[in-house]
């Protein structure tokens, strides 16, 4: 499945938006049904699963999601839906049936619907039962920005009009802008990554310029932090890991893919480059090694290297991850529910799934994933151009195997010689290849066995020791893992029930049918090339939206679509459905920038607002999806330790390169199930970024996954954030949050100034660029003099030194809600 | 007042009395209460946020119905222990120990690594059985003392499951799902329960054996659910929570003088700021200072009586799964909701480490007598009544050897068997049959997803009510199957 890191909210979330819908639904009363806003959601969340799409568990003949379909009714004959006459339509008569045995949802489903439900159905079949496309495959066309006719607040671009407009007809006033000190920690945070430094938060404070905060974001946006800042959601959806994941988790090299993320970012790569260039760059013509690098996106799938493995399912599981991540990712649609069944709520038959499928099934990596030819780039050295090593190697290896081949027959003989007890005293290698019949035995077992039964050969000796030197050399390699097309496409079929082993229809490639056609490829099949440029094809209703919302809910916490992964039925319609299309349309016409839009909504009033919350939108507005405040968000998990990083002055700020092992506690490596090294990095390394933390899949880094970092088992399109104990005692005890406390104590002590409360200022700035409150000066002090001040009973904690109450200091500042959020 | 709230914007409260709460604040826990009450009473008027600002998603919850268990332990044992050496006996695949399988009962079946030459001849077991309890339970006698609670215990010897490989077979143990990023059980019970400690994780994993869990941390993991609910790993060396411990040097008092400035400071901005969320920090920074103290009280079992200790066969200071069971008793008595042991390294495919002569036997002895006693000790507590206990692998093994160094046995999802006690199950009761060579079910076939339903029912929930809306639809721990067993249940 896709996108399963995004964990929904926490039930009394739920419950405050269930509240809301209510709201919102008595203030439609008075304005005409509209189908896809009222209808629409009521059928395919209670009536689709058996009236709907899919066809294999359709009941009665009757099918609700197509207009033709609904009218017609089902096997019974009777009129379902009579436009106008809701007391002739079968449809309002089952719903408001008192008989257990005719009332609909029938009660198996688990479904009922509520009085209102029931109104509005009747109401919209009164009021002639209009019909409508779902909202989401209709290619947006650019709606007009609306004038407002009188607004106090600013309108510093059109996002603000569209905004203010509904804020106007639900009548909200919005909040005013946020401070100087909140704005420039936002979107330091926000458009790099990291908080603003103590010169940058006083330029900014004493810049009266009124182009002073356009001037901000332009530096923000031109660092090459950006590009780090940004890479991280993206590599969220990639699902980027450096270990191969399942069982065994052996380590993987990705880097140069994150890296070429980063570089993309920061050149403002147009997003139609950027994603032609990760499905299909191998497939575009005369490809440089950065677009084959870029491939990376789809080889971040899981490798499976347990014993006893049918690789073929392996290898299918990887190529149904690519299906699901493009559906996430590129098409907002849960396209992967049609891998065992057509589609429950969507118009997307099982075909079409498979028809997907085959764009993706016709690449060189196998089940086992090891280093097929063409699958793998390697590089002379970390920053040198790519080189031929990889296919030499495979090239050595491919003989060696063809040259052992023929010794099968001798194999038993060999075998014979030994006992059980025998095999036992040699080494390791070579005694469990003797333990297996030779058909199970890998390349390397078969070398063991030659080398010590097969007798001098010179053949064998040369190939042996031209191996056993690239073997070494293996081990250090630079390598990357790219998609490489196979020279004749496997053949790609429906799997019954998505079984495998169960091969149904033969398909083509071919994309959903509910979406614009592909382009013909006339005389040859259609590929991943034609596929990625399908995405951006001027008539696709989803490819901008989708992205432009995933930016958007990165900045106001939700986005305009809350359900970012589905903008099927199922899924929730847009807050702001005209800005929406505004920001698609604007982000094709700003030839597909990212940047641009990023500009767009950090200079918007709208994003610079308070996010202080407010009674009046409490009431109005619980979770502020009308935007009349910003929002206050934790910051990512990577931001948890990049924020500390830098107001302790340890952060080493070098962009990219291998990963790297800051110190974490031990005995996490050893929840996985092969035991592996975590060396600490020392020097520079131990100080870096968390975006360029080893990441193992079987045992991530624990301070990250504590802060709901995803696991990269799948595409993860939105974080949530939990609020947990052990978070707390993360930032409270871990070793490495520890350490950082401790240097920016002593950053406090020797930059601070020379009395307790210029330091406490300057410390309190480091962490939250603001000075401390009269209180909040109050109670630090207070702290201080605590912990220097001998207590008067005998088992009293002793004295604490400056450096210690300084540390102790430095710790609660760390740990402040503050610290970890952006407001 | 911090330069947050502008002087513009609605005011939560009036300066006098935001400057009467600082003053109290300073004065410790009092002023968390002043505060939740300041807010509540503003909250009051909104009925919108079902949520006090404290609301705890771990607060305990109502279940569906009545429940039978409140508490589960769940005994994993990891990589598949061998149903047919402990207690599937099987006088007839004993008699044609050596012959062929009937080819019939192959066939269109896919196995781990039996795409060629381990052989497919079946494997009698080696090991002596006998009848045991008032149930007539047969035992082998690798288990002597769980044979000794079979009037206890439930043996359903019917399970199935869906998947022949460790990775994806445990994960759909746990998760009801071979596929990455469902929640686990665990989770589920969480966040349909809540947990009854205040001072504990209401989903613990404790772990014994070589090495984890194939799969690691997926196993507890909480999928799209909440963070929250995520099962929180024990180690059975050092602190028993990662990060438990304070840092060196850090006292107790100065850790509760740190731990009190970050209260009042993230109170003080809490009013600033108006946000909710900033209570759930501070009541998870309480939590987590209540578990700096409670954790190792848990894991110091010095207080246990010798004979607590020799019930279980606990070695002092040396982690082990005996340790473990006690333990898992220790966080029943103290609330936890869901506790899961694994025991790893019972793949017994024959090769080196893995032989069911002499690797298995020391799995098997690692767990019996432990295993055993706690079942006994939750009794004579008078806790089994509402603890369910269940026994068991991700799969089971097959009836044909499989030649390796030795002969072992290879993965074998169609039949299996697993053990509950306690917690409203019927106890001293043999569930399923399966046929004479232990190759399929006969009668009562009881797969994962059954297993997963009536573990939910017993706890008071219905596994179709047990959902949670994802990707636009209302996801469960069952999926769309799952029936209850009732013949498990008392």
């Amino acid at each position: 499945m896709s996108a399963f890191c995004s964990r929904a909210s926490l039930p009394f979330t739920l419950s405050a938006a269930l509240a809301y819908t209510i709201t919102l639904t008595a203030n439609a009363l008075a304005a005409p049904v509209d189908f896809s806003r009222d209808i629409q959601p009521i059928l395919s969340d209670n009536c689709y699963h058996c009236h709907g799409p899919d066809a294999a568990s359709r009941k009665s003949g009757l099918r609700l999601d197509l207009h033709s379909e609904a009218l017609a009714g089902g096997k019974s004959g009777l009129a379902t839906i009579v436009a106008g006459k809701p007391d002739d339509s079968e449809l309002i008569a089952r719903i408001f049936s008192h008989d257990s045995e005719e009332v609909m949802p029938s009660s198996e489903s688990n479904k009922t619907l509520t009085a209102a439900q029931k109104d509005l159905l009747r109401r919209w079949v009164a009021e002639g039962a209009a019909w409508g496309e779902h909202w989401a495959y209709v290619a947006p066309s650019r709606p007009s920005v609306p004038t407002l006719s009188s607004s106090a607040a600013p309108i510093a671009n059109p996002i603000d009009a569209f905004i203010l407009a509904r804020l106007a007809a639900e009548k909200i006033t919005p909040s005013p802008a946020a401070d100087r000190s909140t704005l420039i920690r936002r979107v330091s945070f926000d458009l790099t990554g990291l908080p603003p430094t103590l010169a940058e938060t006083n330029t900014f404070l004493n810049d009266s310029h009124p182009d002073a905060y356009a001037h901000l974001v332009e530096r923000l946006l031109a660092s090459p932090h950006y590009g780090e800042r940004w890479a991280r959601p993206w590599l969220d959806v990639a699902r980027y890991s450096d270990s191969n994941g399942y069982s065994i988790d052996a380590p993987r090299q990705m880097w140069k893919y994150r890296d070429w993320v980063v570089s993309a970012l920061n050149q403002d790569m147009p997003y139609k480059e950027f994603v032609i260039e990760q499905l299909a760059g191998d497939l575009i013509p005369q490809p440089t090694t950065a677009q084959k690098i870029a491939t990376g996106f789809n080889r971040n799938t899981q490798i499976n290297q347990e014993g006893g493995i049918d690789p073929e399912q392996f290898r299918i599981e990887a190529v149904m991850d690519r299906v699901a991540t493009f559906g996430s990712t590129f098409l907002g649609l849960t396209v992967n529910c049609a891998q065992c069944h057509d589609h429950k709520f969507d118009p997307i038959p099982q075909k079409d799934y498979y028809r997907l499928f085959a764009f993706f099934n016709n690449t060189v990596d196998d089940g086992h994933g090891e280093g097929v030819p063409g699958g793998r780039l390697s590089f002379a050295s970390e920053n040198g151009p790519a080189d031929t090593f990889v296919a030499d190697i495979a090239q050595v290896r491919a003989d060696l195997a063809q040259f052992l081949e023929p010794y099968a027959a001798q194999y038993p003989a060999w075998r014979a010689q030994t006992t059980p007890e025998s095999r036992a005293k040699l080494r390791q290698n070579i005694g469990t290849a003797l333990t297996l019949p030779w058909e199970k035995q890998t390349l390397n077992q078969r070398r063991a066995v030659f080398l010590t039964f097969g007798g001098e050969n010179a053949k064998f000796t040369a190939l042996h020791e031209k191996l056993a030197v690239l073997e070494k050399h293996e081990a250090k390699a630079t390598t990357t893992l790219i998609m490489a097309e196979l020279p004749q496409p496997r053949e790609s079929v429906v799997f019954i029930k998505g079984d495998f082993t169960r091969a149904g229809e033969k398909v083509t490639p071919g994309t959903p049918g509910i979406l614009p056609p592909l382009p013909a490829t006339p005389g040859r099949q259609p590929n991943r090339l034609d596929l990625a440029r399908w995405l951006f094809e001027p008539a696709h209703p989803l490819t901008a939206r989708v992205m432009v919302n995933r930016i958007w809910q990165q900045y106001f916490g939700l986005g305009l679509v809350e359900t970012e992964n589905d903008y099927g039925s199922q899924g929730a319609p847009p807050t702001h459905p005209e800005l929406l299309d505004w920001l698609a349309t604007e982000f094709a016409a700003q030839n597909w920038s990212m940047k641009a839009i990023h500009r767009l909504i950090v200079t918007s009033a709208t994003y610079q607002r308070a996010s202080v919350a407010r009674p009046d939108l409490d009431l109005a507005d619980p979770l502020n999806k009308l935007l009349g405040r910003q929002n206050r968000l934790r910051l990512d998990a990577e931001l948890v330790r990049d924020v500390a990083l830098s107001a302790s002055g340890l952060l080493v700020p070098k962009l990219g390169g291998p990963p790297v092992f800051p110190p974490q506690p031990d005995g996490v490596m050893t929840l996985g199930q092969n035991r592996r090294a975590w060396v600490a990095s020392t020097g520079a390394d131990r100080h870096r970024r968390a975006l360029y933390t080893h990441h193992w899949r079987a045992t991530p880094h624990p301070a990250i996954a504590v802060f709901d970092a995803p696991d990269g088992f799948s595409a993860c399109t939105r974080r949530l954030r939990s609020d947990t104990p052990l978070q707390a005692l993360t930032l409270l005890n871990d070793l490495q949050f520890f350490e950082f406390a401790g240097a920016l104590a002593a950053r406090i002590q020797s930059e601070g100034g020379n009395n307790d409360s210029t330091r406490l200022d300057y410390a309190f700035r480091l962490c939250v660029a603001r000075p401390p409150s009269a209180a909040e000066r109050t109670r630090l002090i207070d702290l201080l003099r605590q912990l220097q001040t001998p207590a008067s009973n005998s088992t009293a904690e002793p004295t604490a030194t400056p450096l210690e109450a300084w540390t102790t200091l430095a710790r609660v500042l760390l740990n402040l809600d503050e610290t970890i959020t952006r407001a | 007042m911090t330069p947050q709230t502008n002087s513009d914007s609605a005011q939560p409260f009036d300066p006098a009395s935001r400057r009467h709460f600082f003053s109290r604040c300073a004065m410790g826990l009092g002023g968390i209460a002043l505060a939740s009450m300041l807010d509540r009473s503003r909250l009051s008027a909104a009925p919108a946020p079902a949520s006090g600002p404290l609301a705890d998603p771990m607060a305990p919850k109502s279940p569906h119905f009545s429940p039978r268990a409140k508490k589960v332990i769940y005994l994993f044992m990891a990589g598949g222990p061998s149903q047919l050496e402990l207690f599937d006996y099987k006088p007839r695949l004993i008699s044609l120990n050596g012959q062929p399988v009937p080819e019939s009962l192959i066939a269109g079946k896919r196995f781990a690594f039996m795409d060629s030459s381990h052989g497919t001849k079946l494997l009698g077991t080696r090991r002596a059985f006998a009848q045991h309890g008032e149930s007539g339970a047969w035992v082998s006698d690798l288990f002597p003392h769980t044979a000794g609670i079979v009037d206890d215990i439930t043996l359903v010897k019917s399970c199935a499951a869906d998947l022949f490989n460790h990775a994806p077979a445990k994960l759909f143990m746990n998760t009801g799902s071979g596929q990455f990023g469902r929640p686990s059980m665990g989770s589920w019970i969480t966040y349909g329960l809540g947990s009854e400690s205040q001072n504990l994780p209401g989903f613990v994993v404790l772990q014994s054996g070589p090495r984890g869990p194939r799969g690691g941390a997926v196993n507890w993991g909480t999928g799209f659910l909440p963070t929250t609910y995520q099962g929180v790993p024990f180690r059975g060396n050092g602190d028993p929570i990662l990060n438990l411990a304070n840092p060196k040097g850090i006292t107790a008092t100065r850790q509760r003088q740190a731990i009190d400035a970050i209260r009042d400071l993230n109170l003080q901005h809490a009013v600033a700021t108006g946000d909710a969320e900033i209570h759930t920090r501070i009541a998870a920074y309480e939590m987590a200072s209540r578990m700096q103290s409670s954790a190792p009280e848990l894991v110091d079992i010095s207080g246990e009586s010798e004979a607590t200790l020799k019930l279980y066969g606990i070695e002092k200071d040396k982690p082990s799964f005996a340790r473990n069971c006690l333990l898992a008793r220790r966080l029943v008595e103290r609330g936890s909701r869901f506790i899961q042991l694994y025991h790893t390294n019972w793949d017994s495919h024959g090769g080196p480490g893995e032989n069911l002569e002499v690797d298995f036997v020391a799995r098997c002895r690692e767990v019996d007598q432990a295993q055993a006693a706690l079942v006994t000790d939750l009794k004579q507590r008078g806790l089994l009544k509402d603890t369910l206990v269940v026994w068991g692998g991700e799969f089971g093994r097959t009836p044909m050897g499989e030649n390796r160094d030795t002969t072992g046995r290879n993965h074998h999802i169609d039949a299996f068997t697993m053990w509950f006690a306690g917690g409203g199950t019927k106890a001293g009761t043999i569930i399923g049959e399966t046929d004479e060579l232990g190759f399929n079910s006969v009668t009562d076939r009881a797969h994962v997803h059954d297993l997963h339903a009536t573990i939910l029912h017993l706890l008071g929930l219905d596994h179709k009510k047990l959902t949670f809306r994802f990707q636009g639809r209302d996801f469960r721990l069952t999926d769309v199957h799952g029936n209850v067993i009732q013949k498990l249940l008392a």
